[in-house]
């Protein structure tokens, strides 16, 4: 195929209403040869103006495929487009220097050696993976390589730079989905009636059969045309399909007119629903009815009308009704010589198509017909019925019921805030159809504006005497006119059998196998079968399905019934799903600080933490010899105020709170109803009814909604107040024994000295020149330390003044990593890593800190029963007997066969210069001394030896009480 | 020791100044829609009941902000050191926008104003100036660039000038002050301070297909 820039053989001269620019000819690729296109062409319409007949082979049996509808739907036209696979070539606008080339198929498009599929075709049945390529079990991997050199469809590489397209919001009052002629009409009724609308059209281009109608169509497609332009309140999206209906009429729109094969999801919250989406022409089924040549008469007329294209040169017509009518008068004025025309009106059929040629010159040679003669031809066009896309109702909860009369199945019952209008809910003259569809547009717009003044009262942002009020006052129901339905012929199948399927080879004959074979419902059946599952989803061979299955079983098609339409109407690509990656990050004010030094970064759930230096045992040591900083932000902080703060934290802590003094910090420790383990922290109190409450940084939100259920539910006669303030400070934790000299040069208004300002107090200051600072006399690390709450802003400015005022006592920054080894050098548990979700009290070393004599507390009983039940596990200190062994956390305990506990901590220590661990441990192995056994990783056993406490450094805690 | 100065999470755009003791960009957009790192604000965050003496004072309803207020007490008229905004955040939940600096003068404000005329009520005032991050979006697109971000319905009929609520922006718990100037649309965006920066990353990332451009913080802000 070459000739770049002439205008291929089988296209037309000007035609009323082409969609293509004949003065913008160009050439794009298509297996590697240059092919001529105008703007406006679709690929496939290009391609068979150039001649082609065969555009693709079916997914399993390879068989040559033509067009068949000529738009979106059509199953013989997924074509790779450089980078993109699975394009639909009959919707795709061709464009300059496209590279379009055919899929599934090898070594081509003619010569396919995976046609070779037909031979094997009674191996390749419905269900054949549950019957063949079983046994023998191991040939499976080779079973494996061979179907899937046999599946392919398509390719996407890897290192394609794509772009994320962010997703929209939108709110619309009326969304229609479908801008044929009664969509636009609804959409301009509504809107004239006050509605924001939105109309959605799958196609380029507003108008759906007006398009490629007569000239009276083409008058009444402009006028509507004009008037929905004309309209203020319409966004037209064309190119775009509604792709779902999900409850309270949250809809999925995709758009896809952006470059590159790059879609759009749009989540509209539609008030109203208009569903418009006109009929889909149904193929008939008969032998040779995958033929290229075949073709609807829809896609005829598309062809001719749209892209003055000559679908063949001599064709025969089986037409039932006004559009295959219409359909011979087009094929006549485009110099196609209609050979025949068979009226099934009349009772006229056909039988069978026969074909010839080889590769891709295969296609229709002769039509049989019912009366037993043969016409010789090109082009058979079908004219047979139509179906309802009833999917959106579907998904709005109807089940459509099939009228016999009409042969298609129309909606049933439609919850309020659904409409429909157009084919799918009656036939008519366009100025019927125009009516009823105005009428729906019009009571869409009452019952949205009805909506929209409930939602107006529920929510508190708008003012009383303000804000717009839009038309619409609820003058009572729109009466919509009934439209008639119009007699069809139930045409499904000839006498021989045929494709049903197109996507996925299904043949009317597999229906009848699987029914034969016990599969006898519509469900059952398209999943044995996989009819209707393949990328048209049904769209134009449910019904075919449906009455293939009536057949083989005997039931009417109401009887049969339909499978269950589910989002998306449509395919849509992972992009528009994805959207651009929302991953919220957490940072810290001194994040500058970490990333200058070089700090390497830990994720903590959305934070964003310095985990080390370079060197954590350094780090380590250096706290334990000289002065080190941690950024501990991220650590929970609650200002809690009122006078009934210290009830609050009797009910929420094990441990008493009714005293503590002005200055004074205590540990607490919160456990859940069930007794588990809940979090920790420190809380002190800054004032007479001000407390400052530290939790876990991963509990922060958690026992903030916590103190908050408590308030609310329980206690809301209680006076006090919690806000988060967590990120509201800079927080670092200043340890080691020179902590307190470096805070002597930074520190305003604070008398440091021990004997003043002891462990477990608070303070409020001014530190480096910084008003409003907190300052906890706590430690998590072993040594004398401070914890400095910094109003956040100014975290920075502090951070670096420590660093340059204390770089003669050696001060330097340590990591989480440093961190965890300091505090399990203490014994010091963390919550979630020493504790799980079983863990209650009595078994994470907390005996001393929990009161049972307090009158109540959250968790109590729990804990009260583990009290005087016999003792489970226990959290104990251990150390490896070789102390060059760090076990792997979560190592198991084992005693003989049984599992007796876990390693929950484990490092090597700088201090001691060996490995130090925590875990739990049955309480028969839990007193000190006990010789345990780990079982590491890989089976190898070790020993170690409970200790005495669970700190390993310091165990009086002196060296934090100077 | 250096003069402390006050960094916003939200880094600034050059060239770099220093505006009442905050860091801040300097920086001038002329472009249509605009985006400001309003942190430096002062916020002042009180709580009192939904429904008492202290609401009726300030007369600003939940859902609302007002520098007008509507109750005994403007907050414009009465308070200290210029034009403010008080917002209702939530049921019993105000948040008052100030310039910077004032925060304590507006505590002490609101302080007098609720020994005033809500003795008998538990009210109380934290301090969230530097616990929020807070952002500025003007322009005739500013509705169409949070729908990018934001499943809430920002139309005029639903949230018109001088709506507040709470939603997510970009995944992150946001506050949406609407607050416009010179009848440009104009939105208040805040959320806890350490994803502040996300937060005004993906504003500007949504916004490029808009044209958005970065302005500096001039005083007062508000």
């Amino acid at each position: 195929m070459s000739g770049a820039r002439r205008p291929g053989p089988m296209r037309l001269g000007p035609q009323p209403g082409e969609e293509i620019d004949r003065k913008r000819p160009f050439t794009f690729r298509w297996n590697g040869d240059s092919v001529p296109a105008f703007d406006g062409d679709t690929i496939a319409s290009a391609l068979a103006a150039s001649g082609l007949r065969v555009f693709s082979r079916s997914y399993k049996y390879h068989r040559p495929r033509g067009l068949l509808t000529a738009n979106f739907h059509d199953p013989g036209c997924f074509f790779q487009v450089g980078d993109e696979p699975n394009v639909r070539g009959a919707h795709r606008l061709a464009e300059p220097a496209m590279d379009v080339r055919a899929q599934n198929t090898w070594p081509s498009l003619g010569f396919d050696v995976k046609a070779v599929n037909q031979l094997a075709g009674r191996f390749l049945g419905p269900g054949f993976y549950y019957k063949t390529f079983i046994k023998p079990q191991r040939l499976w991997p080779l079973y494996e390589r061979v179907l899937q050199r046999f599946v392919h469809a398509g390719q996407v590489s890897p290192d394609t730079p794509r772009t994320a397209v962010d997703k929209r919001f939108a709110h619309p009052d009326v969304l229609v989905a479908g801008g044929g002629p009664a969509g636009m009409a609804t959409a301009v009724a509504a809107a004239q009636a006050g509605a924001r609308v939105m109309l959605v059209e799958e196609e380029y281009r507003l108008g759906g059969h007006l398009r490629w109608g007569g000239e009276a169509d083409l008058a009444a497609l402009a006028e509507l045309r004009d008037q929905v332009a004309a309209t203020p309140g319409i966004e037209v999206l064309t190119n775009a399909v509604v792709a779902g209906r999900y409850d309270g009429n949250w809809t999925a729109v995709v758009r896809r007119d952006l470059p590159g094969g790059a879609e759009q999801l749009i989540k509209a919250r539609a008030k109203v629903l208009v569903v418009a989406p006109g009929l889909i022409e149904r193929p008939y089924v008969f032998a040779g009815n995958d033929v290229p040549g075949v073709m609807l008469s829809t896609a005829v007329r598309r062809l001719i009308r749209l892209h003055a294209v000559k679908p063949g040169e001599r064709a025969v017509v089986l037409t039932a009704n006004a559009d295959g009518d219409a359909a011979v008068a087009d094929l006549v004025q485009a110099g196609v010589d209609v050979a025949r025309v068979l009226d099934a009106r009349a009772g006229q059929g056909i039988v069978r198509v026969r074909g010839h040629g080889v590769g891709q010159h295969w296609g229709v040679r002769a039509v049989e017909a019912a009366d037993g003669t043969t016409t010789e031809c090109d082009l058979l066009v079908t004219a047979t019925g139509w179906t309802a896309p009833a999917a959106l109702l579907s998904m709005a909860g109807d089940r459509p019921a099939y009228d016999p009369r009409a042969a298609r199945f129309f909606p049933r019952h439609l919850p309020d805030d659904v409409l429909a209008t157009g084919g799918i809910a009656g036939d008519g003259s366009h100025e019927e159809l125009i009516a009823h569809a105005g009428a729906v547009g019009r009571e869409a717009a009452r019952r949205a504006a009805r909506i929209r003044r409930e939602r107006q009262a529920a929510v508190p942002t708008r003012a009383q005497a303000n804000g717009a009020e839009r038309s619409g006052d609820d003058a009572g129901p729109t009466a919509i006119p009934e439209l008639p339905v119009d007699a069809h012929p139930e045409l499904f199948r000839a006498s021989t059998h045929g494709i049903v399927d197109f996507c996925e080879d299904v043949s009317s004959k597999d229906i009848f196998s699987a029914v034969r074979e016990g599969y006898d419902s519509i469900e059952l059946a398209k999943r044995y079968t996989t009819a209707t599952m393949g990328p048209t989803q049904g769209k134009i061979e449910l019904v075919n399905a449906i009455a293939a299955a009536a057949e083989a079983t005997g039931q009417s098609i109401g009887e049969t019934g339909t499978t269950t339409w589910r989002p998306p109407y449509a395919p849509v690509t992972l992009g528009a799903l994805a959207g651009r990656p929302l991953e919220p990050v957490r940072y810290s004010p001194m994040q500058p600080w970490h990333e200058a030094h070089h700090a390497r970064p830990l994720i903590a759930g959305a934070w964003i933490r310095p985990d080390h230096y370079g060197d954590p045992a350094a780090e380590v040591r250096n706290v334990r010899s000289k002065v080190g900083i941690i950024d501990v932000t991220p650590i929970g902080k609650l200002d809690l105020r009122g006078p009934d703060v210290p009830r609050l934290l009797n009910l929420v802590y094990v441990n008493k709170w009714s005293k503590l003094g002005l200055g004074r910090v205590r540990y607490g420790v919160m456990c859940a109803e069930d007794g588990v383990v809940f979090d920790d922290g420190v809380t002190g109190r800054l004032g007479p009814e001000h407390y400052l409450m530290s939790t876990t940084s991963s509990g922060a939100a958690a026992v903030w909604e916590w103190l908050e259920n408590v308030l609310q539910t329980m206690h809301p006669d209680w006076a006090v107040h919690v806000t988060p303030v967590t990120t509201a400070y800079a927080s670092m934790n200043v340890a080691g024994p020179a902590s307190r000299d470096l805070l002597l040069r930074v520190t305003e208004g604070v008398d440091l000295a021990n004997e003043t300002f002891g462990y477990m107090e608070v303070r409020t200051g001014r530190i480096a020149g910084v008003d409003g600072c907190v300052l906890w006399r706590i430690g998590f690390t072993g040594e004398l330390s401070y914890e400095l709450h910094v109003p956040a802003g100014y975290g920075l400015h502090v951070w670096e003044t420590l660093m340059d005022r204390g770089a003669d006592l050696g001060v330097a920054p340590f990591g989480v990593e440093a961190q965890r080894i300091l505090r399990l050098e203490k014994g010091h548990l963390i919550v979630g890593q020493d504790t799980d979700g079983l863990t209650r009290g009595f078994s994470a070393g907390l005996d001393w800190a929990i009161k049972l004599d307090k009158d109540d507390f959250l968790g109590k009983p729990e804990l009260a029963w583990q009290h005087d039940a016999a003792p489970g596990m226990q959290l104990v200190g251990l150390q490896p007997e070789d102390g060059s062994v760090v076990p792997p956390e979560a190592s198991q305990i084992v005693d003989g066969p049984r599992i007796a506990g876990r390693i929950t901590s484990s490092r090597m220590s700088p201090t001691l210069g060996r490995s130090i661990c925590l875990g739990q441990v049955s309480a028969s192995l839990a007193a000190p001394g006990t010789l345990v056994t780990v079982r590491l990783p890989g089976g190898r056993l070790i020993g170690a030896r409970v200790t005495e406490h669970l700190a390993h450094v310091d165990p009086e805690g002196s060296r934090m009480r100077v | 020791m250096s003069e402390p100065v006050s960094r916003s999470p939200i880094a600034p755009a050059p060239p770099v100044r220093v505006e009442a003791g905050w860091e801040v960009s300097g920086g001038r957009s002329e472009a249509a829609l605009t985006i400001t790192d309003c942190t430096p604000l002062a916020k002042v965050h009180l709580r009192a009941p939904w429904n008492g003496a202290m609401a009726k004072a300030l007369g600003v309803p939940f859902g609302r902000a007002s520098r007008e207020g509507g109750g005994a007490y403007s907050a414009s008229q009465d308070g200290p050191e210029g034009v403010w905004l008080v917002v209702g955040s939530g049921p019993g939940e105000w948040l008052v926008l100030a310039p910077p600096g004032v925060a304590a003068a507006v505590t002490d404000w609101l302080a007098t104003v609720a020994a005033d005329a809500a003795g008998d009520e538990f009210v109380s005032m934290t301090d969230l100036t530097h616990g929020r991050a807070l952002v500025r979006v003007t322009g005739p697109d500013a509705a169409d660039l949070l729908a990018r971000l934001c499943g809430a319905d920002l139309h005029d009929d639903m949230a018109p000038d001088g709506a507040a609520l709470r939603s997510a922006v970009a995944g992150v718990a946001t506050d949406i002050v609407r607050d416009d100037q010179a009848a440009v649309p104009s939105y208040l965006l805040h959320c806890e301070r350490s994803s502040g920066q996300y937060l005004f990353g993906a504003l500007v990332s949504a916004g490029e297909s808009f044209g958005i451009g970065v302005d500096g913080f001039r005083l007062p802000g508000i």
